[in-house]
């Protein structure tokens, strides 16, 4: 019970610290200057306009969520450290676990805060433009919430141990390759050499797979969604982020604050 | 060092023995002893002086008694836990050398994050965020952001920080450093008061006047290693003790009369007089040149024995760098 | 003099922003901007290769590719000249993001400058089927370029026939197939096909049509059997019939009787082509052309005709 109200202080207090950052609502502006860019790119094609205009908006928010979620999260851990402001924290009593958890915590609530800002923003274009809004679009919206936070709790691992600007780098390369996973897979399979395909598989099942979390064209398509479509990719995506956080705590756990 | 073996977790604040800390400076640099089997321990109630010179380990040593750093070898005990676990911290208080704070909250909402990191019930919260804001005088600056704080308040803000959860022990790491005179004389008072509270305080700094004028019993540290551990006033070698006057506008036969009785511990250049007697005979001293029509331009507790020490081993220390 | 120097500084600041103002837009407005493509410098990459490297953003790069599709079309005099660019950026857009619909009958519709083209048309046109199975325009923009530009009218029937029962399908559309397969597989397959829809149709008008369509092909069948006499009469006599009569006039015809217009018009033989036809229908039972649509194939074998010489 205690360390779930210091887990909350903390994620509050994280909450705080990123809304009252400026910066972000300059993100935050920006990305819903390019969702509406979706009715300037929309006007350039003669049909299916309400389509163009639905992918630029997907594509925007999916973008700059995980822009969001990488920037905030390469920060979370290293910023209290190179600050210092983590010696008073640690000085209480709250164990490192506790810590990464609540810095977790807290940035995951920023993200999906701001996914249901941008999300505002993308259904009010879309009514606007007379474009279909349906369950399709909020499993994709939920969906790449979903990546986010994964993004986020990888950003954190890199964060415990090496700098922003290490961890901006890798965390962005496990994103390219989260999304290239299966398309390896898939082209390995043809390989002659078993040693290739073994390691294609391998790296499909270790890194994320985050291609599971796309859904946008069915949404916009408004092509049927199954159930588990939804669901696994939550499970999946909640399973590995907690991975990854438990992997964070671990190496921050080990660490010298000098 | 054998009688620190028996703590009672009464008495015993906190017990260090044998504690090493290897650092590496950087990457692929030869590894540095800062801790070199230091040990003490520290009495409840006792204001407690950690003092050494520059880069001695005396933050080092809070570090690791904070689960900030791992030590290499040896034992940390506080209230008799083990450092490395976290529960027994609702009894400590932390204000680290040169502190920053999250710079976005308000003093208030600063000190009810602690508070709520503490532990502290809802219902004594408020309660104690306003008494703290009194003790430390930040009421009107409560609802300002830290960030339009001075180094001043910071310092201030941070042991009323290290104070919310009324902890039984408080680690300062030089909690007078960068303040003004004032300032300084603001947190001795704290300090002092806390004593009376019946708190115990961990204090490190390398001002020797503070540590005199505070503390009860005094630890040194030098380049890592323990060069003393003691009370005070054991180190005061009697007779050398004193308090320096300096005065002007003596009349020359007042001065006249004064030498006489004062002998050599009275210097005369020109118009100004230097002065040294016991602590206790100051007031008597300060009553009589006033009489006498001179002008006090400065009162000073006379520390010699302290510096010499502090000399000594730093001293030492050039001997070991040959 | 710090004053003066003060105010000068702000001069040369005006002027200097003025001057750099005016050199952006007047250069700006100078800016070339050619179709991209029209100068092979818009990089079109390999559909598969783009699928991955688009990272998860499939249906943004492939509305990016689609939208360039457009300003070609849209800038150029002569869209069909670009036709194999087209193909190419539609080929990315649809591989990207297959459930598109637009851009397949875009393709249908800019791809027809050569077989190769056209046969790319097709395969994106199969893609379209593929993805849309229930949308019948795909199977029709196909089969008409089966029939249309590729001549087989065997593969035309086949695809459209599958088209007509889907919604939307148009009515003519069974008709279409009808005389398709007159075309490829001969009349009797083109008059089962029509008794079939005629046995399963509710529609009592839709039933007048097919009705009137198994007339035609009864009629067709006896146009052709005189279209035979007729070919027998130039074999035999070097030289073509004066009138439908020449066929069993003389002391040895051809044929010993004419078989009747079946609404008891007569045979007669029409235009400059003196194609035999009846009076009744005035045109043969096969697919109709518009003008504009005979125009344009006749258009398109000469450039075709053309192109494979000089290819040679
Ligand atoms: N991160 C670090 N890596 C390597 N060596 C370090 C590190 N931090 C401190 N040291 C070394 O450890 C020694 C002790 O440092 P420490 O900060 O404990 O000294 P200090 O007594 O607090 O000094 P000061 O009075 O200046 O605050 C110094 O020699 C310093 O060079
Ligand atoms: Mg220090």
């Amino acid at each position: 019970m205690g360390a779930l109200i210091r887990i909350y202080t903390l994620a509050g207090n994280t909450l705080r610290e990123v809304i009252r950052n400026r910066i972000l609502y300059v993100l935050l502006c920006f990305a819903i200057v390019l969702i509406a860019t979706g009715v300037v790119l929309s006007a350039l094609s003669y049909v299916e306009q309400e389509r163009i205009l639905q992918d630029v908006g997907l594509g925007s928010i999916r973008l700059f969520g995980t822009v969001i979620a990488i920037f905030l999260g390469v920060g979370v851990l290293h910023k209290e450290v190179d600050r210092r402001t983590i010696y008073t924290i640690l000085s209480k009593p709250i164990s490192r676990s506790e810590f990464v958890l609540g810095k977790y915590l807290g940035l995951t609530a920023t993200i999906w805060l701001q996914l249901l800002i941008m999300s505002a923003a993308f259904a009010l274009i879309s009514w606007l433009a007379h474009a279909p809004l349906g369950t399709g679009h909020a499993a994709a919206l939920l969906l790449s919430g979903l990546e986010m936070s994964l993004m986020v709790a990888v950003a954190t691992l890199f964060s415990a141990f090496t700098t922003p600007m290490l961890a901006s780098f890798f965390t962005a390369g496990i994103w390219v390759v989260g999304h290239l996973t299966r398309d390896l897979r898939q082209l390995a399979s043809h390989s002659d050499v078993s040693a290739v395909r073994e390691l294609a598989v391998w790296i499909h099942r270790l890194l994320p797979d985050l291609e599971s979390f796309n859904v946008s064209i069915q949404a916009v398509h408004g092509l049927p969604i199954e159930g588990s479509e939804v669901t696994l990719p939550i499970a999946y995506g909640i399973g590995y982020a907690s991975l990854v956080l438990i992997l964070a705590i671990v190496l921050f756990e080990r660490r010298d604050f000098r | 060092m054998s009688e620190r073996a028996d703590t009672s977790p009464v008495t015993k604040i906190v017990v260090v023995e044998d504690l090493t800390k290897d650092l590496r400076p950087g990457f692929g640099l030869r590894r540095k002893r800062v801790l070199d089997r230091i040990s003490f321990s520290v009495e409840r109630g006792e204001i407690f002086g950690f003092v050494g010179p520059n880069g001695a380990g005396k933050t080092t040593t809070l570090k690791v008694l904070m689960g900030l750093i791992r030590a290499t070898s040896g034992r940390a005990q506080i209230l008799g836990h083990d450092v490395r676990e976290t529960a027994y911290r609702r009894h400590v208080g932390f204000l680290p050398e040169n502190p920053y704070f999250h710079d976005f909250l308000t003093g208030r909402e600063f000190l009810a994050f602690y508070a709520k990191l503490s532990g502290l019930r809802r219902s004594n919260r408020a309660a104690r965020i306003e008494a703290l804001l009194d003790l430390v005088g930040l009421r009107e600056a409560a609802d300002a952001r830290l960030r339009t704080y001075s180094k001043g308040m910071l310092q201030r803000i941070g042991l009323a920080q290290s104070l919310v959860h009324d902890p039984e022990v408080v680690f300062l790491d030089e909690p007078m450093s960068g303040l003004d005179p004032l300032g300084r004389k603001e947190i001795r008072d704290l300090i002092l008061r806390l004593r009376t509270e019946g708190k115990t305080v961990f204090m490190n700094s390398h001002i020797l006047s503070d540590v005199e004028m505070l503390c009860d019993r005094v630890a040194i540290i030098a380049e890592g290693r323990i060069r003393y551990e003691g009370g005070v006033d054991a180190f005061l070698p009697h007779g050398e003790s004193g308090t320096d006057v300096v005065a002007t506008g003596l009349a020359p036969e007042a001065a006249a009369k004064l030498h006489d009785r004062l002998g050599e511990r009275m210097r005369v250049q020109g118009e100004r007089v230097e002065l040294r007697v016991p602590h206790k005979q100051v007031g008597e001293l300060l009553a009589e040149l006033l009489a006498m029509g001179a002008e006090v331009t400065s009162v000073m507790p006379h520390r010699a024995s302290l510096e010499s020490i502090f000399l000594s081993t730093v001293q030492e220390r050039r001997r070991w760098a040959r | 003099m710090g004053e003066q120097a003060a105010v000068g500084t702000r001069w040369v600041q005006l002027v200097a922003a003025l001057s750099f103002a005016a050199l952006t837009v007047v250069s700006f407005s100078k800016l070339p901007m050619p179709i991209r493509g029209a100068r092979g410098d818009l990089f079109i990459p390999r559909p598969e290769v783009a699928r991955i490297a688009s990272l998860g953003f499939e249906a943004l790069v492939a509305d990016y590719y689609w939208l360039q599709a457009v300003q070609i079309v849209g800038g150029a005099q002569n869209p069909t000249r670009y036709a194999p660019l087209i193909g190419g950026l539609i080929d990315v857009v649809t591989t990207l993001n297959p459930w598109v619909g637009h851009p397949y009958r875009f393709a249908a519709v800019w791809l027809i400058d050569s077989p190769e083209s056209v046969r790319q048309a097709n395969r994106l046109l199969e893609r379209a089927i593929e993805h849309h199975p229930e949308d019948w325009r795909h199977y029709f923009y196909l089969g008409f370029n089966q029939f249309f530009y590729l001549e087989d009218n065997e593969a035309a029937a086949a695809v459209l026939e599958r088209a007509i029962e889907l919604r939307g399908a148009p009515l003519y559309l069974k008709r279409l197939v009808a005389r398709l397969k007159v075309q490829a597989d001969g009349l009797e397959t083109g008059a089962t096909f029509l008794r079939e829809l005629i046995a399963t149709t509710r529609s009592r008008k839709a039933r007048a049509k097919y009705e009137r369509a198994l007339d035609e092909i009864e009629t067709e069948r006896r146009a052709r059997w005189l279209d035979q006499a007729r070919e027998d009469y130039r074999e035999r006599f070097g030289r073509d019939i004066e009138t439908i009569g020449d066929l069993v006039r003389g002391p040895d015809p051809v044929r010993e009787a004419l078989p009747p217009e079946p609404h008891g018009w007569e045979w007669i033989l029409k235009g400059k082509k003196r194609r035999l036809v009846s009076s009744y229908y005035g045109h043969r039972y096969e697919p109709q052309f518009h003008r504009t649509e005979r125009k344009r194939r006749k258009h398109w074998r000469a450039e075709l005709l053309e192109r494979e010489g000089s290819g040679r």
